[in-house]
């Protein structure tokens, strides 16, 4: 299984389908918090939450690290890789076990990259304009912690959802509509179900306040249970269907 | 020796299409099969099969007396290409190698001499989006030699090579088969692979047809001579006395169905009729390939 998810890696680096996501994660959070962080008054970001707010955006990570295993996944069925990888690893459980671990590890990285990003761009916002740190350390733990690991666990939910639909523009869709679309608008009219989506449940884990958020430890549990659920349909569609 | 593939009963059907029916054959070690039909036999789906990617609908495929999926690292055994285009066009030749070989623990070295077998050392570091046919064709055993495989299963391999790029295959396939080692390589082109196989599985319709040697096909269909005289009507009598069929295609000219050229000549000098020209036609490979699966289908 080592074998495979070193494979896998390789496979996450060897492209430059990486770099470019990097590239496109590090831009937009770099935009975010500048904006968040020099538009906003020096009252409004006194204030612990908007300094939470303003040091979550790394957490933005997570979209591209779920694109990063939506491709890893779907880009072997649209060029046809999937054909040697099998041959290679005929078992499947094998082989999605492998893309949804590497795609968490790979998750990790972008979570560091962003996680950091993110920090010390606001950090420096907050101390350049002369506003006093309002987070104790416990805040800053669970903010940082939490990102990283709702940005890691976004990348397995990104090549469960890759498995379950193969195809690589509509995996593209589907996560981008799932996250900004469908989840903000079910939040927005039911909150109660809403809060539920993975995005809302990662608000909680990191330690937003927002209304009607789950509790963090409950939103840590509902992403990993979306993971494990992601993963293990593809895993059963995949062990399934043939290679053709 | 035990044969080194079995089928048994192999059959596939998708929906109503039954693309392979009741298929059941055995390859020998140190063998090059052909495994021929139009396309659209069953030939690819037979492969897939054999190699653990499709489930059969009934019966069973063996290699090394074993599933495909239930040997322990089957890359190790057996190297396989089934379409010459399965690379991420973002990727270097040598990438391609190298995440397939880890996946095993096959070194990354192994990756640079297969690169090295296969005459792509020079562009092992391009994407493989710059890389002609032949050059992915060429990557593509590369990668089913990654494991150094005892059984080398090949879909139409020859799509897309130049005649050099076929004789070079043809020249690998022959040194990798007198290692002792096994080919089955499959094709809807029997002259690309009349001058490599030993034996042949023709199939249509998901059902074989043939199953032979290379010298009994050739014998068991036997071409149609043409023959241009002096006197067609002299020759055509002859002809018919010693039970042959002729039919006349132009003034001149006869065609004589089974027979071979130095009978028919045979047959003109002593009617007295000059031959002005004489040749056998429609045996070539194609051509019996073509009558064996019209006659098939019809």
């Amino acid at each position: 299984m080592i074998a495979q998810i070193k494979a896998e890696l390789l496979k996450v680096r060897s492209t430059r389908t990486t770099a470019g996501l990097l590239l496109g994660m590090v831009a937009l959070i770099l935009l975010f918090v500048l904006l968040t962080g020099l538009l906003s008054s020096v009252a409004s970001l006194s204030s612990a939450e908007n300094q939470r707010q303003l040091l979550s955006i790394g957490a933005l990570a997570g979209v591209f690290s779920a694109l990063a295993g939506v491709l890893l996944v779907t880009s072997e069925y649209r060029y046809g890789t999937i054909r040697p990888t099998i041959l290679f690893t005929p078992s499947r459980s094998r082989v999605i076990g492998a893309k949804v671990l590497a795609a968490t590890l790979a998750g990790v990285g972008f979570g560091i990259v962003g996680e950091a990003l993110g920090w010390a761009i606001g950090y420096a916002i907050l101390s350049g304009r002369g506003i006093t740190f309002a987070l104790n350390s416990g805040d800053c733990v669970q903010l940082a912690l939490g990102g990283l690991a709702g940005i890691a666990l976004w990348g397995a939910m990104g090549a469960g959802l890759g498995t379950l639909l193969r195809n690589q523009v509509g995996g593209v869709i589907t996560l981008l509509a799932w996250g900004f679309v469908v989840s903000p608008l079910l939040f927005g009219l039911v909150p109660s179900v809403g809060r539920f989506m993975p995005s809302y449940a990662q608000d909680s884990l990191i330690g937003l306040t927002t209304n009607h958020l789950l509790p963090p430890a409950a939103g840590g549990i509902v992403l990993v249970a979306w993971t494990a659920l992601l993963a293990s349909a593809g895993l059963a569609l995949t062990a399934r269907r043939d290679v053709t | 020796m035990p044969p080194v593939v079995v089928a048994e009963s192999l059959t596939k059907r998708f929906g109503e299409v039954l693309a392979v029916d009741d298929l059941s054959f055995e390859i020998d070690s140190g063998t090059i099969t052909g495994f021929l039909g139009p396309n659209g036999a069953g030939k690819t789906t037979t492969l897939r099969m054999l190699l653990g990617l499709a489930a059969p609908t009934k019966g069973h495929a063996l290699v090394f007396d074993r599933a495909y999926g239930e040997l322990e690292y089957p890359a190790l055994r057996i190297g396989a290409v089934l379409e010459a285009t399965d690379f991420h066009p973002g990727r270097s030749g040598r990438d391609h190698l190298r995440m397939l070989g880890q996946s095993v623990g096959v070194p990354d070295s192994r990756a640079d001499e297969v690169l090295a077998l296969v005459e792509l050392r020079d562009a092992s570091r391009r994407r493989v989006k710059g890389y002609s046919l032949g050059m992915r064709q060429r990557l593509g055993l590369a990668a089913a030699l990654l494991g150094d495989p005892e059984l080398l299963v090949l879909d139409e391999p020859a799509n897309g090579l130049d005649p050099e790029g076929v004789r070079w295959l043809r020249d690998f396939l022959r040194r990798f088969a007198s290692e002792g080692r096994t080919v089955l390589i499959s094709s809807h082109v029997l002259a690309e692979v009349a001058q490599t196989v030993d034996q042949v599985l023709i199939v249509s319709h998901g059902r074989f047809i043939v199953e032979s040697s290379l010298e009994e096909l050739t014998a068991r269909v036997s071409g149609v001579v043409r023959v241009r005289s002096g006197d067609s009507p002299r020759l055509a009598a002859a002809l018919i006395a010693e039970s042959l069929k002729p039919t006349k295609s132009d003034e001149h000219t006869l065609l004589v169905p089974g027979a071979t050229s130095a009978r028919v000549g045979d047959i003109a000098f002593a009617a007295g009729v000059a031959v002005h020209e004489l040749a056998t036609e429609g045996s070539s490979l194609e051509e019996i390939f073509l009558q064996l699966t019209s006659d098939e289908q019809s």
